[in-house]
């Protein structure tokens, strides 16, 4: 009989104690669960609504964010500016604001009032308080780990294979097509996964840019302030069904890994030990 | 030595060495263990008072009045500020075990905390202060010099909110006292004034463009993104924002106009139907309470200490206890002698 490795058990312990803080109240969650009473709950009009206002904005929000963070992250990883490690810095710094300080420091820039806000009122554009207000709220908390995704990822593609597509004739556009963004994509999909739920989740900075229309987050957080733990448990449960649900995909995304199959191809055993 | 004495050999001295790493580990852990049972530990000689309140209440207990509170009897404070209705849930949830429970609104006691039905958690309650609806504006809006005006009672309040261009505030009824008596104040002023108009200036009960949670309004206001909201008097003391002072036929802080206010009334969510009243604080202790000495003499402080709640800008009221008196200690009911009846 052969026993474990005392490290492992040591560390098991450890950490088994740490997975199981974590886990327990979910577990909790599915345990008390009063399915007759969230499902009778869930499909009330404030809830349909807050799904509906949620979903909407958190796709706006990662489209935008997709789409501007991606080309960032590139330009991060493989630009040699003088202010790279800044931006980096800087990209970080939204991740490690308060949320609620984040919606206050949103609030006055894009507020009625505001620097951006103001100008934007004075031609008939409202940009707190609407959806465009929960848009810019998931932005700022969750754009970061789009950028930080997409920057490891494309860090982690070799150079020598844009530089051979490069040398085999591809423009500058084709490489980045053809070769980056495929050896990128699980990671990069990985990252939008988890910015998507970031946004979904979204509460402290939406609650003071955005009370209105409520998302999920701030519905629920109504409902346990007028309702207590039965008007917010069905809410909570619909969250946790949502975030698993992006933990599942974001898994699988990074497992498909492209880089392995084309660096295959390519006899290319870079960084993986043999 | 042979091979397979150096063997045990080598065995002994690999095992001396995971022994030792492993004897390691377990300190830690145990270290680990002490010190997060350390933390959780509720010491029998520990006389913290820990207070659960109406969340308007925030500024004037955590920069004064706790501290004031510690220095009058040497015992320590810990509050925290949630919505009256928001806090009495927890407590009802057992989320929440405080000492003493603030609430904005006598009637959340009755509703959420007293009573069979619910585990009659609380079995009194006393009045402790009063406060006002006041119109707060900020400052430095383009519209403050007509907020001004309406504050030196040259021009009226409501005339400076029907300008094109004014963003006011106000609470959500759903979730917060405030946000109702925000709505009786404007039913009261359309009849004092005789004005219909004045209650259309809020538009739906819940209009997006005016609605926010207490401590968001206040952010509002106070970054100048708002040029004005309704709060309490004892809020906008506490974070210094100029007012109007509204008549005391709307405001709902005189008892004396109970019968007026009561004309205005709200629905709640629930169906139940809350009436215009005066705006008083109650205090209680709950049976939850892990600390009944100290809540006592916390509350003992608050019903004898009229002109320091004057300071902060709540009104001083004659104390008056609800619910079961003789469940109250002796020692509090000598401070409200009267009957409180809504």
């Amino acid at each position: 009989m052969r026993f474990p490795r005392p490290t492992f058990l040591v560390f098991g312990v450890l950490g088994g104690v740490l997975l199981l803080s974590l886990v327990l109240p979910i577990v909790n969650l599915f345990v008390q669960a009063d399915w007759a009473g969230w499902m009778k709950a869930l499909q009330e009009r404030g809830a349909g609504d807050a799904l509906a206002v949620s979903a909407l904005s958190s796709a706006i929000a990662v489209t935008i964010m997709t789409v501007l963070g991606v080309p960032l992250g590139y330009l991060l990883a493989r630009g040699r500016f003088l202010f790279t490690q800044i931006c980096i810095g800087l990209v970080f710094l939204p991740m490690v604001v308060p949320d609620l300080a984040g919606g206050i420091l949103l609030l006055q820039t894009f507020g009625p009032h505001g620097t951006i806000g103001g100008p934007a009122a004075g031609v008939g554009f409202e940009l707190t308080n609407n959806l465009a207000g929960i848009v810019l709220a998931q932005l700022f908390v969750s754009a970061p780990f789009v950028v930080v995704s997409a920057l490891a990822a494309f860090a982690g593609v070799d150079p020598k294979l844009e530089m051979a597509a490069a040398t085999l004739g591809d423009s500058q556009w084709h490489v980045f097509w053809r070769i980056s963004v495929p050896l990128a994509w699980p990671g990069i999909a990985a990252g939008i996964t988890l910015a998507w739920i970031r946004a979904l989740g979204e509460f402290g900075a939406t609650l003071i840019v955005a009370y209105n229309p409520h998302t999920l987050p701030v519905y629920m957080w109504v409902k346990f302030e007028s309702d207590g733990l039965t008007g917010a448990l069905p809410v909570a449960f619909l969250l946790v069904l949502l975030a698993g649900a992006a933990v599942v995909i974001s898994t699988l995304l990074s497992r498909l890994s492209g880089y392995r199959d084309t660096a295959a191809v390519l006899g290319d055993t870079h960084g993986r030990p043999t | 030595m042979s091979p397979s004495m150096s063997r045990v050999a080598d065995h002994g001295h690999g095992g001396t060495e995971s022994a030792r790493s492993a004897r390691t580990a377990l300190v830690m852990a145990l270290v680990v263990a002490s010190a997060v049972l350390a933390g959780c530990k509720k010491s029998s000689e520990d006389n913290t008072v820990s207070v659960l309140y109406a969340g308007s209440l925030a500024t004037a207990m955590e920069n004064g009045l706790g501290a004031a509170f510690t220095k009058d009897t040497g015992q320590a404070y810990k509050g925290e500020a949630q919505g009256s209705l928001g806090g009495a849930r927890m407590i009802h949830d057992h989320l929440r075990t405080p000492d003493v429970f603030i609430s904005a609104d006598p009637t959340v006691n009755e509703t959420v905390l007293m009573g069979d039905k619910n585990q009659n958690l609380v079995s009194w309650y006393a009045t402790m202060a009063s406060s006002q609806l006041v119109l707060a504006y900020n400052p430095k809006s383009q519209f403050a010099d007509k907020f001004q005006a309406a504050a030196a009672n040259t021009i009226p309040w409501y005339e400076v909110l029907q300008m094109p261009g004014v963003r006011f505030g106000r609470g959500d009824p759903t979730i917060d006292p405030k946000g109702y008596r925000t709505l009786f104040l404007f039913d009261l002023a359309g009849k004092h004034y005789q004005k219909p108009e004045i209650p259309r200036l809020l538009g739906d009960t819940m209009n997006p463009a005016q609605v926010f949670p207490e401590i968001v309004l206040l952010a509002r206001v106070e970054t100048g993104q708002f040029d004005a909201g309704i709060f309490y008097r004892h809020e906008v003391v506490a974070h210094h924002l100029p007012y109007v002072t509204l008549p005391p036929e709307i405001n709902l802080g005189y008892p004396k106009f109970a019968e007026f206010y009561a004309q205005a009334t709200y629905k709640l969510a629930s169906g139940e139907q809350v009436k215009g009243a005066p705006i008083i604080f109650t205090i209680t202790i709950p049976k939850t309470a892990s600390h009944p000495a100290a809540a006592e003499a916390f509350v003992r402080f608050m019903l004898s200490s009229p002109k320091l709640l004057e300071g902060f800008g709540f009104g001083t009221i004659e104390h008056q206890v609800a619910g079961d008196r003789a469940q109250m200690p002796a020692d509090l009911r000598r401070l409200a002698p009267e009957t409180y009846r809504q």
